[in-house]
């Protein structure tokens, strides 16, 4: 099926899943919204516990008891991924829709091969030969930048180093052409300049298949290097929402604020960095009203009392605050960046 | 410690546990008051005849033996044997009863003291390491390769005959479990960060052992300990079925078990004419065990998931 | 010259590799090879460098949380890899470490209070009142109010926990902190609270700073001088600014490089590093960074560079700066 352009590729609307725990009902995610367009990649930004990878199992139907998706749509293709059976979503997963994990070391299956690990992902989705899957693998291996794929086919994974392990996997998702990647945290695990190169495959990759990619990370460095639009996310629920330049440069939620000017970073010379105070809400006792608002320097008494709706300011860029204008000022006045070499 | 009990009594296996082991404490501190004793050495079982057969549940005192009490100067405060008597016409409930006291003694003196051992020598194992190590885990190695029962035996003919003389034998062979498990542990616990940081303050190292390790550890040693306390009663009793450990006449569940050993399977013709002698014993030492069993498997569930989480 | 507080001189750290049931040493983990830096008093300095560098390790070793195999360690004029156990042991007061993770660092057993006052127990400085006196007061200035001092690790956050661990080490007052990825492991909105905490400590009590950590930007934003190290060497160090400014090693441009910065119109030079950090254990020959440094020459694959002052308070380990 052709997709037509305008369309988005993948659209979550509403998107509710919740944890049923003996202390509680945990609502990781509640009321998540997105699109993704083709050859477009989106990135989700988070810190831990905001539900961003709850999100992508929700979107790969691959959650655990005691989680639930309880409510929204997942359009893939303009089909409702949620109303798919098992046997039609295996049929789904490692082909359109793949997905590469943080931990290489827990994702890989420790007793088999690598090869074996790749080739039986092709196996399942096309009607080749096993030599032929065999040969397939060996292709993919040298794509993604193995050395010696003949050898490595036959090796087990604890015998590769982490970037190897990461490159697997990237090689196992991207086996079956699929059109949608989702990567969470990809990177977080390796080295700095290990990681670089990982980005450089995968934009190398993605370019070539004419991809799309959801990207999962807490990191605002490699969101930026990577990323076409954003969605924020905090508690459960998308904050900001809007393209790349506009988060980066005139971001109107206080949170988006605040992780832009907390971070220490490369390009520009930081006097003292701005602090975020408090914690990341516990998913059992979320505050009242706007779930930031006990952290939030722009808080007023509405934000105690009324939780915000996700709203258009203008064309693409949604936010859920109270006090856009206020935190418009402050970011005139504060936030530095622009084109700049580094100091 | 607050939840801990909150799980022992929620549960319901371990719930029993804790009624029966309750039950057998009320026994053994009142056993005065249930079966109050006719000599001065309250753990010599009275007899109730001279007759060498068993005699069953309800048979009253002979009267020689009411004579020879009387002559005696002791009160008799109940004159039936309730659950019969043994070989030698001493009186099974009596056994029991005060049997009770002894079971607790030897269970918990013998527990008590290997896990000390066991705790000692693993410890020391653990944090110190290489050839201390290596040595001192030979010679548990050494000790775990007797065969436990036949060890015992062998100990307890050289040093006599005494319930204390079968205490020292479980205890010798006894105490090797606990000293590899808090070892395994310790070696663990040695790599965590809080020992690390422990040592960068310049804490000594018997301090670190007793304040950081110990604590940290010492929980699956107890749940072990909690269990044994049952099975060294079961075999302390065997070795008494077998005629070594308590004297003749000593009210002790082993004891009573060995009273039965010519008469378990009956006379010809009777089969289990003499069931009473095996029963009533095998009951108490069974639920004995039982109740330790339950309560020990109930602490090791509430174990796993706080390995997992917080305290 | 200003004499330097710490002053760390060929510190070399290895861990045998053993093998089969006897335990035979089959060969060894060059952790820490030759190291030598040093540390002035009142200055942060940043050890940076990606796994397996060794720099968690030097760390260790100055400590002597782990034995030095050779090398010098002369903290405040004394050389403390000479000293005696005992003597050691006291020596600790005036040097503290604060450790990477907040879960494993404290005693899920103790309360808080008796996890910091563990080392004024120790070495015996305080009485008892007088001790949990200070406790709270130490609680106090690390941002946790005083009255949670009963309570136990578990019920604080993961950045609270790392506060706790702060107080911890500078209940004894240390000269020198070593902060071992302090903050690596903590949420990115909490990262920013624990840094600034550190600066102002480090302003009140004249506290002086090894603080080491993978990522550069953190590196940059608090310390004044850094250190490079790679593969259990020292590659380059410099002051901050000359650092990034003036950029010597390849390792150090390619590390820059990589990392990734909040900024969509950064222009950056793109130099991807290609192969991946090999083994401690098999370091390659000569220069340890040839197989995968864009600018190699053919000495570097024979003859190991050595650390050389190339510019004033500049120093670097690479053939392309030897021929001064």
């Amino acid at each position: 099926m052709i997709t037509n352009n305008k369309e988005p590729l993948l659209e979550v609307k509403d998107l509710k899943t919740y944890f049923f725990t003996e202390n509680g009902i945990v609502k990781a995610v509640d009321g998540v919204g997105f699109k993704v367009y083709q050859g477009e990649i989106l990135g989700l930004v988070g810190e831990s516990g905001c539900g961003k990878s709850v999100t992508a199992f929700s979107i790969m139907k691959l959650l655990d008891y005691p989680g639930k998706t309880v409510g929204g749509e997942i359009l893939f293709k303009g089909e409702n991924l949620l109303r798919k059976t098992d046997a039609e979503m295996r049929k789904i997963r490692g082909k359109d829709i793949a997905m590469i994990f943080q931990e290489p070391m827990t994702a890989l299956n420790p007793v088999l091969t690598v090869g074996f690990q790749i080739s039986e992902a092709l196996l399942m989705h096309f009607k080749i030969s096993k030599d032929e899957a065999i040969k397939k693998t060996i292709e993919l291996l040298k794509k993604v930048g193995i050395p010696m794929p003949e050898q490595r086919i036959n090796e087990y994974p604890h015998q590769l180093s982490g970037g190897m392990r990461q490159r697997v996997m990237i090689a196992m998702a991207m086996s079956c052409d699929p059109i949608l990647l989702i990567a969470d945290e990809p990177t977080t695990a390796l080295d700095v300049t290990i990681q670089a190169q990982i980005l450089d495959l995968m934009s190398t990759l993605l370019r070539e298949f004419k991809g799309s990619l959801i990207m999962i990370t807490h990191d605002l460095g490699v969101i930026a290097e990577i990323a076409d639009r954003i969605a924020i996310m905090y508690a459960g629920k998308i904050v900001e929402y809007a393209n790349k330049r506009t988060i980066f440069y005139s971001p109107l939620h206080p949170y988006t604020f605040g992780l832009l000017t907390s971070i220490p970073r490369l390009d520009i010379e930081m006097k003292r960095l701005n602090v975020i105070p408090g914690i990341v809400p516990n998913p059992l006792h979320f505050p009242e009203g706007c779930k930031f608002n006990p952290r939030c320097r722009f808080m007023t008494n509405r934000c105690k009392e009324e939780e915000p709706q996700l709203i258009q300011v203008e064309e693409g860029h949604l936010v859920r605050c109270w006090n856009i204008d206020k935190v418009a000022e402050e970011v005139k006045k504060e936030l530095l960046v622009g084109e700049c070499e580094y100091k | 410690m607050n939840r801990i009990l909150r799980k022992l009594f929620s549960n319901t296996t371990s719930l029993i546990g804790i009624i029966l082991l309750i039950i057998f404490i009320a026994i053994a501190i009142f056993a005065p008051v249930i079966a109050p004793p006719l000599s001065e050495d309250h753990y010599i079982i009275p007899r109730m005849s001279w007759d060498i057969n068993p005699q069953p549940p309800g048979s009253p005192m002979s009267d020689e033996i009411r004579d020879v009490y009387d002559y005696m100067g002791a009160k008799i405060k109940y004159d039936r044997a309730i659950f019969g008597t043994a070989e030698g016409g001493y009186d099974i409930f009596y056994g029991l009863i005060w049997g009770t006291r002894t079971a607790f003694k030897i269970g918990l003196i013998t527990v008590s003291i290997s896990m000390l051992i066991g705790l000692f020598i693993g410890s020391i194992s653990a944090y110190f390491g290489k050839w201390l190590d290596e040595i001192l885990m030979r010679i548990t190695d050494i000790f775990l390769s007797f065969p436990f029962l036949v060890a015992a035996m062998v100990l307890t003919t050289v040093l006599g005959r005494g319930l204390d003389k079968v205490m020292i034998a479980l205890i010798v062979f006894g105490w090797m479990g606990y000293a590899r498990v808090i070892r395994g542990n310790i070696l663990s616990a040695k790599e965590e960060t809080y020992v690390m940081a422990a040592r960068a303050l310049g804490v000594k190292d018997n301090k670190i052992i007793w304040k950081h390790l110990l604590p940290n550890t010492i929980f699956p040693v107890l749940v072990e300990a909690s269990m044994s306390i049952g099975s060294m009663v079961v075999t302390a009793s065997a070795l008494s079925f077998l005629g070594v450990g308590a004297p003749v006449g000593y009210a002790d569940w082993g004891q009573m078990v060995s009273f039965a050993r010519n008469w378990i399977i009956g006379s010809p013709g009777q089969a289990g004419q003499y069931w009473y002698t095996v029963l009533y014993p095998g009951i108490f030492i069974v639920l004995f065990v039982l109740a330790w069993n339950l309560i020990g498997d109930t602490l090791r569930d509430i174990l796993d998931p706080r390995l997992r989480g917080e305290l | 010259m200003i004499d330097s507080l710490l002053k760390v001189d060929n510190l070399v750290k290895y861990f045998p590799i053993k093998k089969g049931v006897f335990r035979r040493t089959v060969g060894w983990i060059k952790a820490v090879d030759d190291v030598s830096f040093e540390v002035y008093e009142g200055e942060t300095l940043g050890l940076v460098g990606e796994s397996g560098c060794g720099k968690t390790t030097t760390a260790l070793t100055i400590l002597r949380l782990e034995e030095p195999t050779k090398g010098q360690v002369i903290f405040d004029g004394r050389d403390i890899v000479k000293m005696k156990k005992s003597e050691m042991r006291k020596e600790r007061k005036n040097m503290q470490i604060i450790f990477q993770d907040p879960y494993s660092s404290l005693d899920p057993r103790m309360k808080i209070k008796d996890i910091i006052a563990e080392g004024i127990l120790t070495h015996n400085l305080l009485n008892h009142q007088e001790r949990y006196k200070r406790v709270g007061e130490l609680l106090e200035k690390v941002g946790i109010p005083a009255e949670n001092m009963d309570s136990f690790p578990h019920e604080f956050s993961g950045g609270q926990r790392q506060r706790i661990g702060i107080a911890r080490a500078l209940a004894l007052e240390p000269k020198i902190i070593m902060c071992d990825e302090a903050v690596s492991a903590l949420d990115v909105s909490i990262r920013s609270q624990i840094i600034n905490l550190l600066k102002d400590l480090q302003k009140e009590f004249n506290l002086t700073y090894l603080f080491i950590a993978h990522d550069l930007s953190v590196i940059k934003y608090i310390s004044d001088r850094v250190v490079v190290m790679y593969l259990g060497k020292i590659v380059e160090i410099a002051d901050k600014k000359e650092l990034f400014t003036n950029t010597m090693h390849p390792y150090t441009q390619a590390l820059i490089s990589a990392v990734p910065v909040p900024n969509p119109d950064y222009k950056k030079e793109r130099i991807i590093l290609q192969g991946d950090v090999p083994s401690p254990a098999n370091p390659p020959k000569g220069c340890r960074f040839h197989p995968r440094c864009f600018k190699v020459m053919e000495i570097c694959s024979k003859i190991e560079p050595k650390l050389i002052e190339i510019k004033e308070k500049h120093f670097c380990a690479c053939h392309l700066y030897n021929e001064k």
